[in-house]
């Protein structure tokens, strides 16, 4: 029997590690990845993630809120410094830092940022994907599947940090792959990343 | 199609044959940045370059493509989704503990980083595009404060459109 990681796709073959897949510790991580031991399903099993709550309304904010434009106005930054326009990318970042100095303060603990990472992976991201099948687009498919990806990572993370408290990062380094987000923790960055497959390089470290 | 060369200085090696085969000098420059004004768009030196550095851009974009209402709807509540978690790492950011404060500096980088492809795939992918331009204009017209970068906004709206 084999199980794979829903993250970077890590084939675990229990004939191989001669070891069952179920008697492996809870606090083992996926080699690759890190992903957490929940993180992977059963080959051959068909995902089914839970479907999203009928109802039809199609939620529409008619308005962005100012974090939400500071985040297109510095992916727009990032699109003129592709192009080479540094002018233009830092009249953009101007205008991203005003919407960012508009933002409310969230108060919360990290349990709530961990419900919140969970509810939007029951939910928003199958939304998202049946938009996006309906209207043939891929790069919103594409989007949306490393962002789910990338969320499932947090959620691993928050979870391990709930269990494992200051002994998560022992001896680690948390690295930040700087095109998806994905988050690691080890000793180096990952080789390749596992969402989007950049190389260790545009991995950023926090210190 | 105009072309234009462009350097990524990241991958350059200095291997310097772009240098041999410009016609007009535009590769050889102090900040290794081609001189656009000199560039005449023959490609000679993206296909000498050994380690893949310069690349052909057309000098115009192509239109952005078209993006269905209901995609932009719906990655437009996940790109809110995101950036309240954005707001809730940079809260976490500061907390007494260590890890969990290096834990959330990492989320909020990430977060982030989600949100601006989102953002991307939900009709803002480049920064000439008409949608850029008319949320430029628009905020030109209602400036949510007294604040916003109004001048700014109007160099950028100026530069995009002759892009």
């Amino acid at each position: 029997m084999t199980y794979i990681c829903s993250i970077c796709g890590y084939v675990y073959d229990e004939e191989a590690a001669g070891i069952p897949f179920a008697a492996l510790p809870e606090d083992w991580t996926c080699p690759r990845c890190g992903a957490e031991k929940a993180m992977f399903d059963p080959d051959g099993k068909e995902e089914a993630p839970a479907k999203a709550e009928a109802g039809g309304q199609v939620q529409t904010p008619v308005q962005l809120s100012p974090r939400a434009l500071s985040a297109i106005f510095s992916n727009l930054a990032r699109g003129a410094q592709k192009q080479y326009h540094p002018q233009e990318e830092a009249l953009f970042m101007e205008i991203s830092d005003y919407f960012l100095s508009l933002s409310p303060a969230e108060e919360c603990n990290a349990g709530d940022l961990h419900s919140l990472v969970s509810s939007d992976l029951a939910g928003i991201y199958q939304e998202c994907e049946e938009a996006a099948v309906k209207a043939a687009d891929r790069g919103a498919l594409r989007a949306r599947l490393w962002s789910q990806k990338v969320s499932r990572i947090v959620e691993s993370v928050l979870s391990r940090y709930e269990r494992e408290g200051g002994r998560l990062l022992e001896g680690k380094n948390v690295y930040v792959c700087s095109v998806c987000g994905f988050v690691f923790t080890g000793t180096q960055a990952p080789e390749i990343c596992p969402v989007c497959k950049v190389p260790a390089w545009k991995f950023d470290m926090i210190s | 199609m105009e072309m234009k060369a462009v350097r990524n200085l990241r991958l350059c090696t200095k291997d310097c044959l772009c240098l041999y085969v410009c016609p007009t000098g535009a590769s050889d420059t102090e900040d290794s940045v081609i001189d656009a004004q000199k560039c005449t768009g023959c490609g000679a030196c993206a296909g000498a370059c050994p380690s893949g550095a310069i690349s052909m851009m057309p000098v115009r974009l192509p239109l952005q493509q078209e993006k269905d209402a209901e995609v932009i709807s719906r990655m437009n509540v996940l790109l809110e989704s995101l950036v309240r978690r954005e707001a809730m790492a940079d809260k976490l950011s500061s907390d007494a503990d260590p890890v969990l404060a290096k834990v959330a500096q990492a989320i909020r980088r990430s977060s982030r980083l989600s949100a601006e492809d989102i953002a991307r795939e939900a009709g803002y992918m480049l920064p000439q595009s008409a949608r850029a331009i008319g949320l430029l204009k628009e905020l030109v017209d209602n400036p949510p404060t007294k604040d916003f970068p109004k001048a700014s906004a109007l160099a950028l709206i100026r530069a995009l459109e002759e892009m």
